[in-house]
């Protein structure tokens, strides 16, 4: 540790601290464009001069690392000098456009400007005339006029993300930022500059010109796509929520979001946003649609009990939301038929969850079955952060699929479909045979050989899996058994295993921790008693059953067998003919309320705006409800999602020690095997700002195959049959998957009509856009 | 792409292994035949090299002996330094100007000529200098514009 | 004056660029010597007694920056800076041109002696004749035993490149030129870690000028007492220095240091063209600040140029007569710096536009008596700000020139326009 003085207070730093974080620990703010910590050092923009004693020169905070008795002035005659002076001279070619600028009012140029510039301009000459509102993308603007040239956007982009798509063209003052001949910049990650751009030359497309500082609100939020939850801001105006940022978090988070949460906060205006309440497809005033639901509720439950009555919840409610759901299942109804909308049968118990401070440590990485890239695209992000800090990160994929990618790159085994669980337990078997927990998992495996992988890779994948001194394992949640032989590997090891679960729903860890049952076979059961008829009415709220879950026909069934539909939501669910009641639901920022992300973390997200029309959050239909059932529900004692002693994360439970034998799989049968997953662009609710964005042909499949049903082009539709039932899907000829593998996103093109597992092919001739 | 451009790609790899090293060599090469540095020939190199074309945009933008732009047969740099502006090089520019009908920075509309200025090329003894197709060529006083035009080519 | 040249001997020796005639007038015979008689750190030690300062700019002791590398294992990396294009020199040009197997021989002894395997010449992109001169002397080199494996039979081995720039005198700058030679944009490096730590490649690495190298055989040759028998004590040997402007006879030529400037001018470059009187000097390439006539004794040393006001820097010497406008001399002198700023650090980028286009307004007449004190207050606010020293550079002209002619400057506001009729100017594009 160093110790040192700045602006007369000592602090003690780490060696290799910069003075201007430093100078942050102490509260001292030294202004800064180019640098960022995560990041490191440039030393472009020269803002951050300070006064080191025994220097003869001004030095840059940012790059200037600390040292022993160190006497640093944040102020005073000459550094005040030398920042005028920077901030003169970034202000000579700026166009001097605040008035017009969306960055207005959140500006680092205005502010240091106001703080610490000359008071009048003594620029006379032309100024260079560059390019304004030059598109880097459908989502992000470039303002070249008033780019500072701190590089944080190409840096960000080249080094972190690791996909170039920004770059520094030209020299001198001639120096611009920009993107390849005008191509679109395609990464998951561009948002993310207009956040770091400290002045207001990188902008959002889809809020520019929609707010000014004194009209916008702004609360911190949550992101509802995906498990991650990246902590966020949204911007509110007139009712609208109009923009979303990142919200950094000292020393746990940057603050990054993908494009897809960045720009995707539209769903609330969906144009087929429900806001009146439909009842037997007729429009209805909300007293009557809720009178009308808590009369069929009457009627069944004075029937045939409470457990006349299943409730599913998924979309993106909040923990609370779930919990004033099951109070009013328990109390009012009196049913134990709760359920969670799930897509995935895996369910990960409490102990095993890590969370992202794990893969601040982690040595190892293992994605199971799930790309991050793909399906939790900050998790990427993160990994990227600790392959920069720490370059010998392995990275290890175990799937159908490659998992790796050029950003996180590492080694591929591919196993057949379904049989990842089995692949890692056989290398546990290699690596510590002498287990009985491990005799027991692969006692019935004697026989079986993994198709494609040799026994050396096993033995291999043992060693990193007993090497690792700080495993993370990324799961997809496909395969149930995986849970079991996650929970042996834990065991063997002693030493930090952390799962970080990729499924949805996003908050399927707040359902749970509200009391629904996360079980995927809980969520089968309550649709097969829908469909024999022992439930006579299903409340779904927020889920999409027809869309997400994996086997359709048992959803078509249970519909067409209840007696009554009724489902809250945002938006209409596939199979409206089916509804008796639909209910318009509160959507995200439009209730406040807790969600708990893959790493079993509870945040807290604001409401911002209110809810249209009818629409309403799940505590008011449940209040009316109760009343008009005579049970009122007692809120007095506010329910509090967090724990005394946990804090933020949920309390930590053991993982159960169960172990029983994996069973051997099924015989492969046909040549080519239908593979489905998460993907971001398809995950949460659907935005209209992100249609541009939305990959057209998602579908992927080896080139070979495209080729071989006389399709000449790199995309185009097929058709997958499963015996009686078939799909048309689109996809892209993509060399990284393997021959014999159809990957396909969930919840697309109506998979789910299908089984996952052997499907025909054939080439459509409807023509194909390319 | 020209079919002999990977052979030069992997020479400048086999020279220069390391970094991006082999990059500017392999574009010295292709403007050399090809005159200039067009959109397509960047996207060439970004795959010969295994680089982001970003990348490569970036690098060739830096340096202003990469033509982004088609150039003429000669391209005549007249150094516009101190020392050669001291012996008349404006002078001279002017001339060139006048007698090729074309700005500094343009080229002549049958592709003969490209005029561009140059920052001292460290041959102010023999100024004012010019450069036609990176050769030297000095003293050229302003008298001497006609007879820089008539000369061969140099190769 | 010298009567034998020991850096431009090929100012002695006709056709000295090939390799034949090399060989025949001692060449590669320091080399010999060197890896016969000595072991690399005596030649180090042998550099470090010459007191030999490296001719690119900063005359910084070669013996002791090729002591900062650190004995760590790794192999190691010289890198010639060839990239000369600081306005008024033109050394390094004549050197690789004429008489490329003196730098070659250089090299090798270089590297043997800092025990790199490997060495870099980095030739700036606009001289194509140089390159093709150095490449072939490599060749030459190959053949003959000098490069590659086991060199003249020994255990030493090199490999030596010749790699071109495009066009960027910041390439100049050591790190610049490191990232240009990785393939990369030609920005400056963040330093520390220099170079000799993390160099090219991330490998220790030294970087010297070609001049600096060019030393080298004839200083084993001769022994250090040779060199530090001329110059003074902290200055010694040889220099050569770039004569250009209003002198009879412009040119490159070799002086003990120390030389008085006026020697320089009235002797070896023959006086001043018939009817002309120094107006100031620019002493050591476009970056330093201007000797006055009354300054002309000063002799050509490192500290005496210093003590002076000015520095040696690069021995790019600019002679200004009375006829010359010093306002647009400073203009086109800023302008370069402009030019050439790679864009990274805003003083430079954004300063040497700003003073670019106020002089040139000075200049055209539409100056104010107060832009001089802007300019100055511009310069103020550039001065040990920048990034890397391209920034300060570009002062060097401007602050001397604000503050022996600011007479010039003010007529050029008084009169509306250039009070010399110099049209110094009119390329710029207006
Ligand atoms: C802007 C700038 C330009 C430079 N240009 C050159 C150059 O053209 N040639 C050169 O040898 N050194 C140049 N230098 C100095 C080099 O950075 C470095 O100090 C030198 O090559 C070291 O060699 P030496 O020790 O032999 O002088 C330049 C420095 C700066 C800051
Ligand atoms: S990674 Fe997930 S939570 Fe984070 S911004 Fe993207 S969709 Fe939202
Ligand atoms: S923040 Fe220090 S130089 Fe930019």
């Amino acid at each position: 540790m160093i110790r040192l003085t700045i602006d007369g207070q000592e602090v003690t730093v780490p060696q290799g601290t910069m003075i201007v974080d430093a100078a942050a620990k102490l509260g001292v703010d030294v202004p800064i464009y180019c640098y960022h910590q995560a990041l490191g050092p440039l030393g472009a923009c020269r803002m951050c001069l300070v006064e080191v004693e025994k220097m003869p020169k001004l030095a840059t905070a940012c790059t200037t690392a600390v040292s022993e008795g160190m006497v640093v002035r944040t102020s005073g005659p000459a550094v005040d000098k030398g920042r005028r002076g920077v901030l003169e001279f970034l202000l000579i070619n700026h166009p001097l456009d605040c008035p017009v600028c969306d960055k207005g009012g959140e500006c680092f140029l205005q502010d240091y400007t106001f703080e610490y510039g000359p008071g009048g301009g003594r620029f006379q000459e032309p100024k260079i005339e560059k390019v304004k509102d030059g598109p880097i993308n459908p989502f992000v603007l470039i303002d070249q006029e008033r780019c500072v040239l701190c590089q944080r956007c190409v840096r960000f982009m080249r080094e972190y993300v690791g996909e170039e798509q920004l770059l520094l063209e030209g020299r001198g003052v001639e120096t611009v930022v920009t993107t390849v001949e005008h191509e679109p910049a395609t990464s998951q990650f561009t948002g993310n500059v207009i956040d770091l751009c400290p002045v207001g030359a990188l902008l959002s497309a889809p809020y520019h010109h929609k707010g000014r500082p004194w009209n916008i609100e702004r609360e911190e939020s949550v992101c509802p796509h995906c498990p991650v939850g990246c902590t966020s801001k949204i911007t509110a105006r007139e009712g609208h929520v109009i923009r979303m940022e990142g919200r950094p978090i000292p020393d746990r988070e940057w603050g990054w979001l993908c494009d897809r949460g960045r720009f995707g906060y539209d769903f609330g205006y969906h144009p087929d946003r429900l806001a009146t309440s439909i009842v037997k497809g007729k429009e209805n005033t909300a007293a009557q649609a809720t009178r009308q639901v808590a009369e069929w509720l009457k009627t069944v439950v004075d029937q045939e009990g409470g457990r006349g009555v299943g409730f599913i919840i998924g979309g993106g409610h909040t923990t609370e939301e779930a919990y004033q759901l099951r109070r009013f299942a328990a109390e009012v109804i009196g049913t134990d038929q709760l359920a969670i909308s799930r897509t995935e049968a895996g369910y990960l118990p409490r102990g095993l969850n890590g969370t992202f401070d794990d893969v601040k440590q982690a040595d190892t990485v293992v994605l199971l079955g799930s790309d991050p890239y793909d399906t939790v695209p900050v998790v990427h992000l993160k990994l990227r952060d600790r392959l920069l800090h720490y370059p010998a990160l392995r990275v290890i994929g175990l799937g159908p699929l490659p998992l790796t990618r050029d950003t996180l790159p590492g080694l591929d085994v591919l196993v057949p479909p379904g049989q990842e669980s089995l692949a890692l337990a056989l290398a546990m078997a290699a690596q510590w045979p002498q287990n009985s927990d491990v005799q027991t998992l692969v006692g019935s495996l004697k026989e079986f050989e993994l198709q494609g992988v040799t026994a050396q890779t096993l033995v291999q994948l043992g060693q990193y899996l007993q090497g690792a001194e700080h495993l993370v394992l990324l799961w997809d949640g496909k395969e149930p058994e995986m849970a079991m032989v996650l929970g042996v590997l834990a065991r063997l090891r002693e030493k930090p295993t952390a799962v970080l679960p990729t499924f949805g729903p996003a908050n399927w860890r707040g359902y749970e921790h509200a009391g629904f049952s996360p079980r995927f076979e809980d969520l089968t059961a309550v649709l097969e008693k829908a469909r024999d008829g022992e439930i006579k009415i299903l409340m779904v709220f927020g889920a999409d059953l027809l869309r997400e879950y994996p086997n359709r026909q048992l959803v078509e069934s249970a519909f067409n067998q209840v007696e009554y539909l009724v489902v809250e939501g945002i938006l209409p669910p596939q199979g409206a003919q089916h509804v008796d009641a639909l209910l318009p639901g509160a959507a995200w920022a439009e209730v406040y309320g807790t969600y708990i992300n893959m790493e079993a973390r509870l945040q807290v997200a604001m409401a911002g705006v209110q809810p249209p029309g009818q629409a309403r959050p799940i505590k008011t239909y449940v209040n009316t409800w109760a009343r008009m059932l005579m049970k009122p529900l007692n809120w007095d004692e506010e329910w509090d999602p967090f724990d005394d002693d946990s804090g933020d994360l949920l309390p930590f439970e053991p993982v159960p020690d169960h172990v029983v034998a994996l069973a051997m799989p099924p015989e492969a049968v046909g040549p080519m095997t239908l593979v489905t997953g998460a993907f971001i662009w398809e995950s949460g609710q659907p935005s209209e700002i992100l249609v541009p964005r939305v990959p057209q042909f998602p579908g992927r499949i080896n080139p070979a195959e495209v080729k071989d049903m006389g399709l000449s082009t790199k995309r185009g539709h097929i058709m997958v049959s499963q015996g009686s039932e078939s799909i048309v899907v689109a996809v892209t000829a993509d060399p990284q998957v393997p021959k014999g593998i159809l990957w396909v996103p969930q919840g697309l093109f109506g998979t789910n009509h299908l089984i996952e597992g052997t499907v025909t092919i054939s080439g459509v001739t409807e023509e194909v856009t390319v | 792409m020209k079919p002999e451009w990977k052979a030069w790609a992997q020479e400048a790899k086999n020279e220069f292994p390391r970094a991006n090293s082999a990059l500017m060599p392999l574009m010295h090469r292709i403007q050399l035949s090809e005159g200039w540095l067009s959109n397509e020939t960047i996207r060439d190199v970004a795959e010969l090299m295994e680089l982001p074309v970003q990348y490569v945009e970036s690098v060739a933008s830096f340096y202003s002996l990469f033509h982004r732009q088609a150039v003429g047969k000669r391209v005549i740099h007249v150094c516009v330094g101190l020392s050669c502006a001291l012996k008349g090089s404006d002078e001279l520019m002017h001339a060139l100007e006048e007698r090729l009908g074309i700005k500094e920075g343009q080229t002549t509309e049958d592709g003969a000529y490209t005029l561009l200025e140059a920052e001292c090329l460290a041959a102010c003894d023999k100024a004012p200098m010019v450069q036609v197709n990176l050769r030297y060529e000095g003293p050229v006083r302003p008298e001497d514009a006609e007879r820089l035009l008539s000369e061969e080519v140099p190769s | 004056m010298s009567a034998q040249h020991y850096l431009l001997r090929n100012r002695d020796v006709e056709g000295i660029d090939r390799i034949e005639v090399y060989e025949a007038n001692r060449g590669y015979a320091a080399l010999r010597q060197a890896l016969k008689d000595y072991q690399p750190d005596e030649l180090v030690a042998m550099v470090k007694k010459s007191g030999l300062r490296g001719r690119g700019g900063a005359g910084f002791p070669t013996g002791m920056k090729w002591g900062f590398l650190p004995n760590d294992g790794r192999s190691r990396y010289l890198v010639v800076n060839s990239d000369e294009a600081e306005p008024g020199t033109f050394k390094d040009r004549e050197l690789i041109e004429e008489n490329p197997h003196q730098l070659v021989e250089g090299i090798i002894i270089s590297s043997y002696a800092t025990r790199a395997s490997e060495a870099y010449i980095y030739c700036r992109g606009e001289f194509l004749r140089g390159a093709e001169q150095l490449k072939r002397a490599v060749k030459e080199a190959y053949d003959h035993g000098y490069l590659g494996k086991n060199i003249l039979g020994t255990d030493y081995s090199l490999e030596l490149k010749v790699y071109r720039g495009a066009g960027a005198y910041i390439c100049g700058e050591e790190s610049a030129l490191l990232e240009s030679l990785e393939g990369k944009r030609g920005n400056p490096r963040l330093k520390p870690p220099f170079p000799a730590v993390a160099g090219l490649y991330g490998g220790p690495t030294v970087v010297n000028n070609v001049e600096t190298i060019c030393n080298l055989p004839p200083l084993v040759t001769y022994g250090p007492e040779w060199y530090t028998s001329m110059g003074t004590e902290k200055s010694p040997g040889l220099k050569i220095m770039s004569v250009s402007g209003a002198v009879k006879r412009p040119g490159n030529y070799e002086i003990p240091l120390a030389t008085p400037l006026r020697t320089l001018i009235e002797e070896y470059a023959g006086g001043m063209l018939p009817g002309r009187t120094v107006k100031a000097v620019i002493p050591g390439g476009s970056s330093v600040p201007l000797l006055m006539p009354d300054q002309l004794d000063t002799p050509l040393d490192y500290e005496s140029v210093v003590k002076a006001g000015s520095m040696l820097g690069s021995g790019g010497c600019i002679v200004l007569d009375d006829r010359v406008c010093m306002v647009g001399a400073t203009a086109r002198l800023v302008k370069f710096y402009r030019e050439e700023s790679c864009g990274k650090c805003t003083p430079c980028r954004e300063g040497t536009y700003w003073m670019t286009d106020v002089l040139e307004r000075i200049e055209y007449g539409q100056g104010q008596l107060s832009d001089l004190d802007l300019l100055a207050d511009v310069a103020d606010n550039i001065a040990g700000k920048c990034f890397c020293p391209l920034g300060d550079a570009s002062l060097g002209v401007l602050v001397s020139a604000l503050k022996h002619f600011r007479h010039e400057f003010e007529a050029h506001v008084a009169d509306h326009g250039c009070p010399m009729g110099a049209r110094l100017y009119d390329t710029v594009n207006h």
